[in-house]
């Protein structure tokens, strides 16, 4: 009986499949978009793939410091050094100019590396290479412009510290 | 093997006979007369949803089956509550399962929003609230519970988890250990791979391919640390990428989750520290 | 042996001409009887046939319908990863905001816009009251969170503080702190 039951699969795919398969082939895309969930898949998978055999080792990504433990040797000292930065402008009140621009550089190479980040993690190259390049560029434009706002805000304006002091006692 | 599992439940039915007590418990399935001295408690009825999927039936949605079974009747524990789902309400339900204990990290899943081992989950008592069972998050389902862990292990194959040593002892006998370098690999050699804390890294969710996950990072940690082991530089090479370690953006759903207690979270926050200083 | 093959080939036959008429026959007419017997397709010795020479093909075929389990939407929600998706969130919010208003203000001659400091605290000075401090406790919560959340990580970047106990107090206290600060700023 057993035995029976366990055949039943196996049967429908070798004599059903004769003329099965182009009905199965036209229905692939169909079938991997049915199964994600009932409602919006978040960010959904490609469909699964396994180059090689099961004893072969997963690729190795490119040995690269600098978006390795340089970049994170990076990240965490900007982070460190936005702690004072951040509690300065509480502490001291008014900011001098120069601190001002050092908070808003710090700031500016904290958010590109936290939008980099971001995109790397949601958008990877291998599920959308497009969108990922897009991104990439879009934040490095934004990065740029940011950061040319901000020093005409310095030059032109009051400084970011202290614009946010006087709308905050607004 | 059905056929063992036949004669065995049919000796347990006939057991005042010719079989002590003990015995009569087959698999998960407790005999209310064997065991309990007052048989007249209520009927504790508790819900399982489990998740359903049939690769023979592809284009078919995964669904929620409902089984309801009487805890009072069942093991303590999760397994316990799948086993007897299987054996007497509906064999076409799938999940593995081997050692029972805790040892072999077959039955991994997620249970009530959590991953844990089913051998090692207590069957919450309380019978208002349903339990929800599903496979590892965000894993390919080969069916029902199953999930493809091909590119995990694949992953831990690419770490080399193996010594690798080049030179011989002195007296060409075993590579020796101080007991304060043996100690530093307390807390990981316990792993046993069952991808509980991989699958419960958003993380890993969204990166499995290039990510290793909290998993293979701590058996990565497990030969860095150790001090027999000579190919350090080359492990750390091999890891100094944007991808393999540091997509770890330390959520630490993988300690929380860890059904044997270890502390991945740990493990790749040694191995960050190791890499910022070569 | 014989008989099998012979029926295996018409069976085929049948299929290529009248795909339809196989299947319904198949479905239908296959017995118990038919079944015990062996005239049912079950015994037919199939499994490799021409269209399967390459075993690997079908597991390969098979992994590309298969569906990935739930995960974000059934995952427990724990203080680790709810408070780390929400330091994410923060994050994007209070840099999302300094990149658009910054590049906003870099636009702002092109566009004839007025975002300079003096013409930001003249409308932020025209809201009422009760809308100051709820402008001001939406913008100084993530700020604090962000903020305290990133102490946090630092403080694990050194490896300590990393036990669940640990996690799960600290986790809280950072909710408890940041929320009792964002209220103080708004109320400044």
């Amino acid at each position: 009986m057993a035995s029976i039951a366990r055949q039943s699969p196996l049967l429908r795919q070798s004599c059903l499949s004769a003329f099965r398969a182009p009905w199965a082939t036209r229905n692939v895309a169909q079938v991997v978009a049915f199964h994600a969930s009932a409602r919006k898949q978040i960010l959904p998978p490609l469909p699964q793939t396994i180059q090689g055999t099961m004893n072969d080792p997963a690729p190795i990504p490119t040995s690269h410091p600098t978006e390795g433990s340089y970049h994170w040797t990076f990240e965490r000292l900007v982070s460190a050094g936005l702690v004072p930065l951040c509690i300065a402008p509480f502490a001291a009140g008014s900011m001098s100019p120069v601190m001002d621009a050092v908070i808003c550089s710090a700031i500016v190479v904290h958010s590109h590396i936290g939008f980099h980040a971001s995109i790397t993690d949601y958008f990877p190259t291998r599920r959308v290479p497009k969108t990922h390049t897009f991104m990439i560029w879009l934040l490095r434009a934004f990065t740029v412009g940011t950061a040319v706002g901000l020093y005409e805000f310095e030059t032109n304006d009051v400084g970011v510290t202290e614009a946010i002091r006087r709308v905050w006692k607004a | 093997m059905s056929a063992l599992r036949t004669t065995s439940r049919l000796i347990a039915s006939s057991k005042p006979l010719f079989r002590p007590a003990a015995f009569a418990r087959s698999y998960a399935t407790v005999d209310a007369l064997s065991q309990d001295p007052t048989p007249s408690e209520q009927p504790r009825t508790k819900t399982f949803h489990v998740y359903r999927w049939n690769p023979d039936q592809p284009t078919e949605k995964p669904k929620m089956q409902t089984y309801s079974l009487d805890l009072n009747k069942t093991g303590p524990m999760m397994l316990d509550a799948l086993i007897r789902i299987k054996n007497e309400m509906d064999p076409t339900l799938t999940f593995r399962r081997s050692c029972r204990e805790g040892i072999c990290g077959s039955c991994a899943m997620n249970i009530d929003g959590v991953n844990t081992l089913a051998c090692l989950c207590r069957i919450p008592t309380d019978t208002s609230k349903e339990s929800r069972i599903y496979p590892l998050p965000h894993t390919y389902v080969v069916k029902d519970l199953v999930p493809d862990l091909t590119y995990f292990y694949k992953q831990y194959k690419s770490i080399k988890p193996y010594l690798q040593r080049e030179t011989k002892t002195e007296d060409g006998l075993e590579y020796r250990q101080s007991p304060e370098e043996r100690k530093k690999l307390d807390g990981l050699y316990e792993c046993i791979l069952c991808a509980c804390c991989s699958t419960s890294c958003p993380s890993y969710w969204w990166n499995s391919e290039e990510y290793l996950g909290p998993a293979i990072l701590l058996q990565s940690y497990r030969w860095l640390a150790d001090s027999r082991d000579e190919k350090t530089a080359e492990r750390k090479a091999a890891l100094d990428n944007s991808m393999s370690v540091y997509r770890c953006h330390t959520i630490l759903n993988c300690s929380r989750t860890c059904p044997k207690g270890l502390n991945p979270a740990r493990a790749i926050a040694e191995i960050k520290k190791m890499m910022a200083s070569h | 042996m014989i008989s099998q093959k012979v029926a295996q080939q018409s069976l085929r036959r049948l299929a290529v001409q009248q795909p339809y008429a196989l299947r319904w026959s198949l479905m239908n007419s296959a017995s118990p009887a038919a079944v015990a017997l062996g005239r049912n397709i079950q015994t037919r010795q199939a499994a490799t046939s021409s269209n399967s020479s390459d075993p690997s093909k079908i597991l390969a075929q098979q992994r590309l319908v298969r569906p990935v389990s739930p995960h974000l939407t059934i995952y427990r929600p724990q203080i680790t990863w709810i408070g780390s998706s929400i330091h994410r969130i923060t994050g994007l919010m209070l840099s999302g905001g300094l990149y658009v208003y910054a590049s906003a203000y870099l636009a702002s001659p092109l566009l004839g816009w007025d975002l300079g400091s003096a013409s930001a605290v003249a409308a932020f000075a025209a809201l009422p009251v009760l809308a100051k401090v709820a402008l001001k406790a939406t913008m100084a919560m993530p700020f604090t969170y962000h903020c305290m959340n990133g102490v946090r990580h630092l403080i694990w970047d050194t490896g300590a503080g990393l036990t669940n106990a640990q996690v799960i107090k600290s986790g809280w206290t950072v909710v408890g702190l940041s929320t009792i600060s964002a209220l103080l700023l708004a109320f400044l």
